[in-house]
Formats: structure tokens, C-alpha cells, sequence
């Protein structure tokens, strides 16, 4: 089943480039499928080293929005502001403290295969059958034992002594050690369909990802379906804005990418200006599938990249060093659109008109320096 | 027959004739008066109306000059004639001419007796009652202020425009009124009226002014427009609140005033409050220690907030950041001033001020009381219903969340058990 539905998706974005305009809400609406992963094992992918930079560069954390008020905490006046006279030095290892802690709020759920069922028999006891109605389950609740590996085994009526289902597991895990915000029984917005769905109209994208990392595990079928289903809405609708400066925003650069649907999100970046990245997108493509033409080039312009600041706002200035890297990453991104675009026209036209943009602010610089004296 | 009667009548003796005659006529003639040659010597009757409710309501010099015969005791003159007129008493009857027409219609009117009015002597009542009841001036909760109707917290509109400069977006409001008694060579003790309002546009600009004047509305109208031509303005942080603490003082007044983040509201003096209204600010809070005149109350808190010093000067000051840190940002450090010069660790002298509170406090420290524990905590049965009450310490947060999951207060176990009517058992 699941091999079917990927294939859908990956034919959706085809679809929607080739038949008329009118049928693209209808395919919007075709297009949410949950999907897993099932196939392939992505987490040897996704925690390599050179992929999780990239994702986290392609995050473009903005402390404004990493730091930004969420709840009161329960509390109905909000706690006054302290303040502190610092030095430089003394100012400088507050930002590092800060940039811990935005590591922290920003650290992204992991992603990784779905699990497995667990059939596992320790014993049979055929004197046993029988001797009760009901099953009886035994947790090893000794302290300071990891919950997945927490000893928690059934006896069945039928005599059998096995290690219970993830299900039973979780379960048990949650009445004996229970996780904050975790509920026993599912919230009704995820096991309604209805009720999620108007979630993702409403775009509260956010919300239904970080409260799926509260109450699912990373390898749940559930989990995975519906962040896959958010996921494809927040493609849909090309509103990556809203998961920007969230630690949900490399789990979907990812999942776009592992599905070969990233050509939505490369062209945004190319309509907003935002060049660099798009080569860091090309280049997490080569890391992930090794199927990008220029591959190579992408990863040493990254490596040109990595070392430069995030840009959060489009940049009114260019020296000449930017100017280089830039022309460098849109050849690249020229190769990428000619041999693996599956959008080429739009990402053409977008590149087109960055390349207009950009000649602009090439000059008005140049003339900048003239005026003001500098070679 | 009665015609005949009634010829006969006039022979006859009068009580025969009350015997006689019909209902509607015999009351005529009943009415009492007194034909006696005795003359009623009271002083009801001797002396006019006017006098005597002089006596009734008149206080002496003394007392008026106290204030006596004023306010909610007072006894008013009654006009006992209102609500009455000529030809109608208390028995109705129909005077052709007086008080009624003589012709209706084609029908001649004839003197005659209708039916008593059982409601006229209470309507008459109570006209005297509310001529005589002490009516209080009814405000609307909006344009009340601090106490009922008294003038203080009620609000003046905008001062007076000067030529063409109108005062457009401000508001006064009256913190204090009262009456002055002045001595004079030739009036003697003459009483004035002195007013203290404050005006502003709640986007900084303020100002505060005093008015005297004979009557209460002049003083009202001199203050106002003199608070109009003594604006200051003042920084607010973020749009709602101070810069930072302070301690300010005027006279025997101690006033500490506190910065609070937003949403926390004015949790202050109610002058204080409406001056932080008339400026703009929202957020904070204000202990007023030592005398509570008010005068010296508005001119010390006015005083505060002109000596407070913006971030960027305290920055200037110290020659360091000034980093802000809030616990809804997760303690993010927000450099909010930053001066030209930073000092280096070294330069930062051992024994300087560098808590930031203590700065701008000008090293005072505020004495923080003790709370004790109240009354009823040490006392036995307060253990008692610590005790009894644990086991429901957490049942609303259970109904609630049996509320989300069935709709209802009823658990898993409810469809199983179905709790039975009392009735059956």
C-alpha cells in the first residue's frame, strides 16, 4: 500500500506543472497521502554530519523568532525583566550561552525507519492454558532504565509468555513513568481527521508538529503519517515561512528531499532571493540521492557558504567576495534547473529575475564604493 | 313626590330634612364649619405661611456659617399649595364655571357631586414628599470618578484652546478639590476653592496645575487650562511602561516605584494612577510611604519621572551594555543600549555599583517585610482541612479532562457500572 502512495506523491508535482490550472486545487487535495518511512532506512542519512549542517543552515534561525513569546507559563502576569551591565567579553559569553540554548529549542526531531512489530516468544507453557481469562502483563519498573529498554512482557491465556507490542509498551511506559503533555489515549485532533485537517487550513502547522513530537516517538506509523500529511499541506501551500526558525523546518527540507518533491521549496528560495541556500538544497539533494549533475561544485560552494552569516533579510550591500560566491551558486543552481528540475520553467523565470535584481544591486554597490572613495 | 318633599323641607326643622334628602346632596351641606364668636388663637392661623416655615428651617448664623441646615438633613420649604387647584377638594364636586364648563354640548351643567377620588390625598402626598427628599446627583458609571459625585477622578475634556492650537487627543482629570478659607480685611473669613488636575495625551506629553477661584467650576477651569500650559514629556519604554525603578521624594512623601512588564496594569496610588493615564504608561507599580498629601504625592512622582535616565544614558553612564533578559524570551540577552566607549573588565572598579537595581536606586535598598503566616495557619483545624481536602486537590483538573475525552463527568468504567437513581435504592 505504502509503495503506491509514495508514488503518488512523487507524481503529484508533475501534475500539477502539467494540467490546467483548474485541476490544481483538485490534485491539492489528492495530493495529502500520508507517507512513511518504510523503505530505506533514513536516519544513517539524516544524523550524518554533513546533512544535519546542512538542514540546520537551511533553518535560517532567526533569534527573534527562536526566542519569541509563546505561553505564559501558566502564570497570569508576565515576570518582570531583569537587566545587567555587561563588558564585551561578559556580553559575548551570554550570546554563546544563547546560542546553546537556541541548539536546544532548535534540535530537530529525529528522523527515522518505522518500527518493526515485536513477535517474540520467551516461553510456552501449555500448563497454563487456560488458568485465567485475562492477560497479565509484567513491567520491570527498576529505576533509571531507558524506556525502550524497559522489560515488559505478557502472559497470554494461551500459555504463551512474549515481549508485548510497541502499543502495549508505550502504554505501560506512560502509567508507570509518565512524559509531560503525553496523553494515554490519542488526542482527539490527530484521530480525528476532520479536526487535523481544519488544523492544517488554519496553518497551525507548528502547533500539530510539536504536540505529534509530545505524544508520539519518532519511529510511531501515526507520527510519521501525520507529519508527513502537515508536511505536504505546508508544501502545498508554499507557506515555509511559518516553519522557518523552527526545529520542524529540517525534518521537512528532508522529507522533500528524500521524496524528491523539493522543487516547491527550491523555487521559493529562488523567488525570495535566497540563492545560497537553494545550492545548500542542491547540494543536501547530492547527499541524499547522489543524483544532481554538478553535485561536487554544490558541495565545495557550500563549503564557500558555511563559514559566511545566515542573511535573514535580503542584503542592501555587496562586497566583492559576495559577489563571487553569488555568481558561483547561481551557475550551479543554472545546471540543477537544465538536468533535475522537474519545474524548470518557473525556476527559470525566478532565477531570471534574481539575476535582474541582483545586477542592480551589483551596480548601486560599486557606485556606492565609487562615491565614496574605495577601490 | 321628592319635589314635594323637598318644599316641604324648607318649613320643616333641618334634621328632618338630612333625613330626607338623597345621598349625593346631603354631603353638601354636611361640611363642618364653626359658627361659634370664639376666635381660634394659634399661631397656625395667625401668622402666614411664610414665617412659619422661616421658623421650621432656619439655622442660626452660627450654625449656617458650619455648614448647618445642609446636605442630606436638611429640611426644605413645602409648597402645600402645588398640585392643588381652585374648585377641586377633597369631595369631588362638579362646579359649573370653575371647574368645569358650563355648557357641554347643547346640555346645561348642574351643580352636582361625582364620585370620590380614593387616590387624590396620596398623589398630593407625594408631590410634598419629593418637594421635601435630598436628591442626589445621578452620574453615569463612565463620567463617575474616584467617589460618587464628588469632582475628584471625574474627567474635564482637553484644556481650553489657546488662539488656534487646540489640545486635540488630551484629557484632565480632577485629583483634588477643596475649599480654602481666607481671612480679609474688609469680608472677613471668605471661603475659596482651590482645584489640582492633570492633563495629558497618553503618548507622553503631561502636565499638572493648580486653580482657586470663588466658585468651584472657575477653579476647575483655571486649573485646566493651566495644566494645559505646563506640559512635560516624558519617555515610556516599549509604549507601557517606566525605564527603570526609582525612589522619589517630596515633603515627608516617600514614593518607590517599580518597572513591571506588560499586562500587569497601574497597581498604584489612585492619583498616580490617572497621572500614568494621562502620560501613556500602563505598567507599574507605585508604593507611597509617609505623609499621603496628595499635592506633594503628584508633584514627587512627577518629579521621578523627569529624573529618570533613559537606558542609553545609563549606558553612557556606566560605559557598558545594558542587557535586558526576560523570562518569556527564555533569558535571551537583548542588548537594549549600548554606549560609544565599552570599558574592558579592568577598567570596572571593584567596589561599583553593577546591579542594575541598585544603580538606579541610587544605592537605596528597599526594606523587603517579613510576611508572616496568616492567622488561621497556625491554628489546629486549618491542619485539619489541609488534611481532609488533599484527596480533591486534583479533581477539577480530572472533571475537566473527563469533560475533553467523553463530553461529560463520566469515566471508562461508567458504561460498565451505570450509577443507579437513588429513588431505586
Amino acid at each position: 500500500m505504502s509503495l503506491i502512495f509514495r508514488k503518488l506523491a512523487r507524481n503529484n508535482p508533475r501534475n500539477i506543472i502539467t494540467d490546467a490550472q483548474i485541476l490544481v486545487i483538485s490534485c491539492r487535495k489528492l495530493s495529502i497521502v500520508p507517507s512513511v518511512y518504510d523503505g530505506e532506512d533514513p536516519a544513517p542519512k539524516f544524523f550524518s554530519s554533513n546533512v544535519q549542517v546542512l538542514l540546520k543552515r537551511l533553518t535560517r534561525p532567526d533569534f527573534t523568532k527562536v526566542f519569541r513569546k509563546r505561553t505564559s507559563h501558566g502564570l497570569t502576569v508576565l515576570k518582570t525583566p531583569t537587566y545587567k551591565f555587561l563588558t564585551n567579553e561578559e556580553l559575548e559569553e551570554e550570546i554563546a550561552k544563547a546560542n546553546e540554548r537556541a541548539d536546544r529549542l532548535l534540535q530537530m526531531p529525529p528522523v527515522v525507519k518505522i518500527q518493526q512489530h515485536i513477535e517474540d516468544v520467551l516461553s510456552k507453557d501449555p500448563a497454563l492454558v487456560g488458568y485465567d481469562t485475562a492477560k497479565y502483563i509484567f513491567t520491570d519498573i527498576t529505576f533509571g532504565v531507558a524506556n525502550e529498554h524497559r522489560f515488559i512482557v505478557e502472559r497470554d491465556p494461551d500459555g504463551y509468555l512474549r515481549s508485548c507490542d510497541h502499543d502495549v509498551r508505550k502504554r505501560l511506559n506512560q502509567v508507570y513513568f509518565p512524559t509531560l503533555g503525553r496523553k494515554l489515549r490519542e488526542p482527539v485532533m490527530f484521530s480525528d481527521l476532520e479536526k487535523f485537517n481544519s488544523l492544517l487550513d488554519r496553518e497551525q502547522y507548528e502547533f500539530v508538529l510539536d504536540r505529534a513530537c509530545v505524544q508520539y516517538e519518532p519511529d510511531e506509523p501515526s507520527y510519521q503519517k501525520i507529519t508527513s500529511m502537515t508536511y505536504q499541506h505546508v508544501d502545498n501551500k508554499s507557506k515555509y515561512e511559518l516553519l522557518r526558525s523552527t526545529r520542524h523546518f529540517g525534518p521537512l527540507v528532508f522529507y522533500l528531499t528524500w521524496h524528491q518533491t523539493m522543487d516547491k521549496l527550491m523555487l521559493e528560495l529562488l523567488q525570495s532571493g535566497a540563492v545560497r541556500e537553494a545550492v545548500l538544497l542542491t547540494a543536501l539533494r547530492q547527499d541524499i540521492h547522489g543524483d544532481v549533475a554538478n553535485g561536487d561544485v554544490a558541495r565545495t560552494i557550500v563549503q564557500q557558504i558555511l563559514p559566511t552569516p545566515v542573511q535573514l533579510t535580503k542584503p542592501e550591500t555587496l562586497t566583492e567576495e559576495d559577489i563571487q560566491l553569488d555568481s558561483k551558486c547561481v551557475e550551479c543552481i543554472e545546471k540543477y534547473i537544465v538536468s533535475n528540475s522537474s519545474m524548470k520553467s518557473q525556476q527559470e523565470l525566478a532565477l531570471q529575475g534574481f539575476r535582474e535584481h541582483y545586477q542592480q544591486l551589483i551596480e548601486l554597490s560599486r557606485g556606492l564604493k565609487k562615491a565614496h572613495g574605495k577601490q | 313626590m321628592t319635589t314635594k318633599i323637598l318644599t316641604l323641607g324648607n318649613i320643616l326643622s333641618r334634621p328632618i330634612n338630612i333625613l330626607l334628602k338623597q345621598n349625593n346632596v346631603t354631603s353638601n351641606l354636611k361640611t363642618n364649619f364653626s359658627t361659634t364668636s370664639v376666635a381660634c388663637v394659634n399661631f397656625f392661623n395667625k401668622l402666614p405661611a411664610e414665617k412659619l416655615w422661616k421658623s421650621v428651617t432656619s439655622v442660626s448664623n452660627a450654625g449656617a456659617k458650619k455648614g448647618r441646615g445642609r446636605g442630606a438633613g436638611r429640611i426644605r420649604i413645602r409648597d402645600l399649595n402645588r398640585g392643588q387647584m381652585i374648585g377641586v377638594g377633597r369631595i369631588n364636586m362638579l362646579w359649573p364655571g370653575l371647574s368645569a364648563p358650563v355648557i357641554r354640548g347643547r346640555e346645561l351643567l348642574k351643580q352636582q357631586r361625582l364620585p370620590d377620588d380614593q387616590e387624590r390625598l396620596e398623589k398630593l402626598i407625594k408631590i410634598r414628599d419629593s418637594m421635601t427628599k435630598f436628591r442626589r446627583l445621578k452620574l453615569s458609571p463612565i463620567e463617575r470618578g474616584w467617589s460618587g459625585t464628588k469632582m475628584p477622578g471625574r474627567s474635564l475634556g482637553p484644556p481650553d484652546p489657546i488662539g488656534e492650537d487646540a489640545f486635540t487627543g488630551f484629557d484632565t482629570k480632577v485629583l483634588q478639590l477643596r475649599s480654602l478659607l481666607i481671612m480679609k480685611g474688609n469680608l472677613g473669613r471668605t471661603r475659596n476653592f482651590q482645584a489640582l488636575v492633570v492633563t495629558g495625551n497618553g503618548q507622553g506629553l503631561a502636565g499638572f496645575g493648580f486653580g482657586k477661584a470663588k466658585e468651584v467650576p472657575a477653579a476647575l477651569r483655571k486649573a485646566k487650562n493651566r495644566s494645559g500650559q505646563k506640559l512635560m514629556h516624558f519617555e515610556i519604554y516599549n509604549g507601557h511602561t517606566i525605564y527603570h525603578d526609582f525612589y522619589t521624594a517630596f515633603g515627608k512623601t516617600k514614593i518607590f516605584v517599580q518597572k513591571k512588564n506588560e499586562g500587569y496594569g497601574l497597581v498604584c496610588h489612585r492619583a498616580i494612577k490617572e497621572i500614568c493615564q494621562a502620560i501613556g504608561i500602563k505598567d507599574l507599580r507605585a508604593k507611597v510611604e509617609g505623609s499621603n498629601n496628595l499635592q506633594h504625592i503628584v508633584k514627587a512622582f512627577f518629579i521621578g519621572l523627569l529624573q529618570q535616565r533613559t537606558h542609553q544614558q545609563l549606558a553612557e553612564e556606566k560605559k557598558l551594555h545594558l542587557v535586558e533578559y526576560k523570562a518569556e524570551n527564555e533569558y535571551f540577552p537583548k542588548v537594549v543600549a549600548s554606549p560609544s566607549e565599552v570599558r574592558t573588565k579592568d577598567q570596572v572598579q571593584k567596589n561599583e555599583t553593577l546591579d542594575f537595581t541598585q544603580y538606579v536606586m541610587n544605592d537605596k535598598v528597599i526594606l523587603k517585610k517579613k510576611k508572616f503566616p496568616r492567622f488561621y495557619e497556625t491554628m489546629p483545624h486549618y491542619k485539619t482541612y489541609l488534611k481532609k481536602y488533599e484527596k480533591y486537590r486534583n479533581h477539577e483538573k480530572i472533571r475537566l479532562n473527563l469533560k475533553v475525552e467523553y463530553g461529560e463527568v463520566k469515566s471508562f468504567l461508567t458504561d460498565k457500572y451505570p450509577e443507579k437513581a437513588e429513588t431505586e435504592a
